[in-house]
């Protein structure tokens, strides 16, 4: 009887494991929402406004931005990893496409990740905090697109990172560094109008703010109008870009590859 | 006692040589954990361009905050990270049991296993960020209240060991704590912001069961008299040893409670 007793242990360990991660997600998600909420509560408790930007405006913006953050990671360190463990020289012997097999695995990814937690963190937000919607159906839907190509440029972008695993060894290093770029050039933390303007030219000039600033400033109504198409062509233009810098700087790593593997 | 501080000191010059082996990874590592800090304090900084004070506090008396949770906690990263590390690299992998059998102590033993090179930069930005605050707070420094600094920063590091030590410790039952031991060293972000701020619940909850407030708000409010708080901060380093022997005790009773994976 213990055998048994022991296998199934075993198997419950095994799933704890796995649900362990998701509901030590959902609780991290929580806590920033908490801590976003009571630092701009505490910001706002002597203004009514900031750059124009009131309380319930800033909300929506942190929080949308918030979870939208949560997709522009991507498949850069699975890639890492194979490079590191010598997997990528069979994944290149099979009959796909090295990077849209990648990018499929991501959306599956991110299609999960959106139904467990996403959604739910969506609905928390909007049942205990003040958050506006989007005024037009017209405003939704330029949201979903931009939402999507920003989500796209993050993805391109995350592959470009982890191809560097070829040419270094502290990956984890170059992750941070990654991560903290993007946290703060694409208007993640707080809105890109808040810049000091030097900074703010410098951030006009990098990818970053197209993968969360642009669209959820469409989203909160920071950017309307025909501004809002701009932005979207501001958008297209850094996916087209990162796209070909892709597939150059893979074509060169695989040439690496060879020397690699001797 | 003895035995152990030279026996860490071999430890550490065998990482010493590692890190100098990879040099670039060395300062990728410590440049990542620089700019990663200077991103969040940049973060109030716009946002305290535009308003005076949030709840009272200034920003330069907000950095200080910020500055003795980054400094309390390179103490925990450089030296102490490696519990981090409990359940995948040694419980899951059968590693732990080889050290059960050497004739050290395994909880130092596991510690003792790596000098984190990345930790480096976060106690260099602390300083500065230290460096930054404390001339623009209206504060006279003498001796004791150096003396007293360095016990805060101290303790607030040992608060962060004791905590992430109590959590990696239900690896023992579970394999690998790892997503606990995450899931609440999250917490510690809301440390960067004075506790009042926040609602009641939150504040009790950081003050009595995850003890985070004492890594940085309340040693920082033992500085600034307008807190209220100056009296209350003195209970820091009693914090500090407490967490640490309620972890260890924990720790302890896990080892007993340990049966290997058997891998």
């Amino acid at each position: 009887m213990r055998k048994y007793w022991q296998i199934a242990k075993g198997r419950m360990q095994e799933n704890t494991a796995y649900s362990a991660w998701y509901w030590a997600g959902t609780l991290a998600s929580v806590m920033r929402l908490l801590i976003i909420y009571f630092f701009w509560q505490a910001v706002y408790a002597n203004q009514t406004t900031i750059q124009n930007i009131n309380l319930e405006t800033m909300l929506t913006y942190i929080v949308i931005a918030m979870l939208l953050q949560g997709f522009v990671g991507g498949v850069g360190n699975e890639l890492a990893e194979n490079i590191k463990e010598g997997q990528v020289a069979i994944e290149l012997m099979r009959p796909y496409d090295m990077i849209f097999k990648m990018f499929a695995v991501d959306v599956g990814e991110k299609v999960m990740y959106l139904i467990q937690g996403t959604i739910p963190m969506i609905l928390i937000a909007y049942f205990f905090m003040d958050l506006s919607f989007p005024k037009s159906p017209e405003t939704i839907l330029l949201f979903v697109v931009s939402a999507l190509v920003g989500i796209w440029i993050g993805t391109f972008f995350d592959f470009l990172v982890g191809v560097l695993a070829f040419w270094t060894v502290n990956v984890w290093g170059v992750r941070v560094l990654k991560e903290t770029l993007i946290t703060f050039f694409s208007g993640a933390l707080v809105p890109i109008t808040l810049f000091p303007d030097w900074l703010r030219t410098i951030t006009e000039f990098l990818p970053f703010q197209a993968m969360v600033y642009l669209p959820v400033s469409i989203y909160s109504g920071l950017i309307t109008g025909t501004e809002a198409y701009m932005a979207l062509g501001v958008q297209l233009f850094w996916l087209i870009s990162l796209y070909v810098l892709v597939r150059g700087i893979w074509s060169q790593a695989i040439k690496q590859i060879t020397i690699f593997g001797g | 006692m003895r035995r152990y501080t030279k026996l860490y000191w071999e430890f550490a010059k065998s990482h010493m040589k590692v890190m100098m082996e990879y040099r670039i990874d060395f300062l990728i590592g410590v440049a990542s954990v620089m700019l990663e800090q200077f991103a969040s304090i940049f973060f109030v900084k716009v946002v305290f361009d535009h308003i005076e004070q949030i709840n009272g506090w200034s920003f330069y008396e907000i950095l200080f905050i910020y500055g003795i949770a980054a400094t309390g906690r390179s103490i925990h990263q450089i030296f102490f990270d490696n519990l981090w590390t409990l359940g995948w690299q040694y419980i899951r992998p059968g590693k732990l049991d080889r050290l059960l059998i050497r004739p050290v102590n395994p909880l130092f033993h596991v510690v003792a296993d790596r000098l984190h090179q990345d930790g480096f930069g976060q106690l260099i930005i602390g300083l500065i960020i230290l460096g930054t605050a404390i001339p623009q707070l209206d504060l006279v420094w003498g001796a004791a209240e150096i003396a007293m600094l360095v016990i805060m920063i101290i303790s607030s590091g040992l608060i962060f060991v004791a905590i992430n030590l109590f959590f990696a410790t239900f690896s023992f039952w579970m394999i690998d704590s790892l997503p606990i031991v995450w899931a609440v060293f999250n917490l510690s972000d809301f440390a960067r912001y004075p506790l009042t701020i926040y609602h009641k619940g939150i504040r009790m909850f950081l003050t009595w069961i995850i003890p985070y407030g004492f890594t940085a708000f309340y040693p920082a409010a033992y500085f600034i008299d307008k807190s209220g708080y100056k009296e209350f901060a003195l209970w820091t380093p009693v914090a500090a040893i407490v967490c640490c022997v309620l972890a260890y005790a924990f720790w302890n009773r896990g080892l007993k409670a340990f049966a290997s994976t058997g891998s």
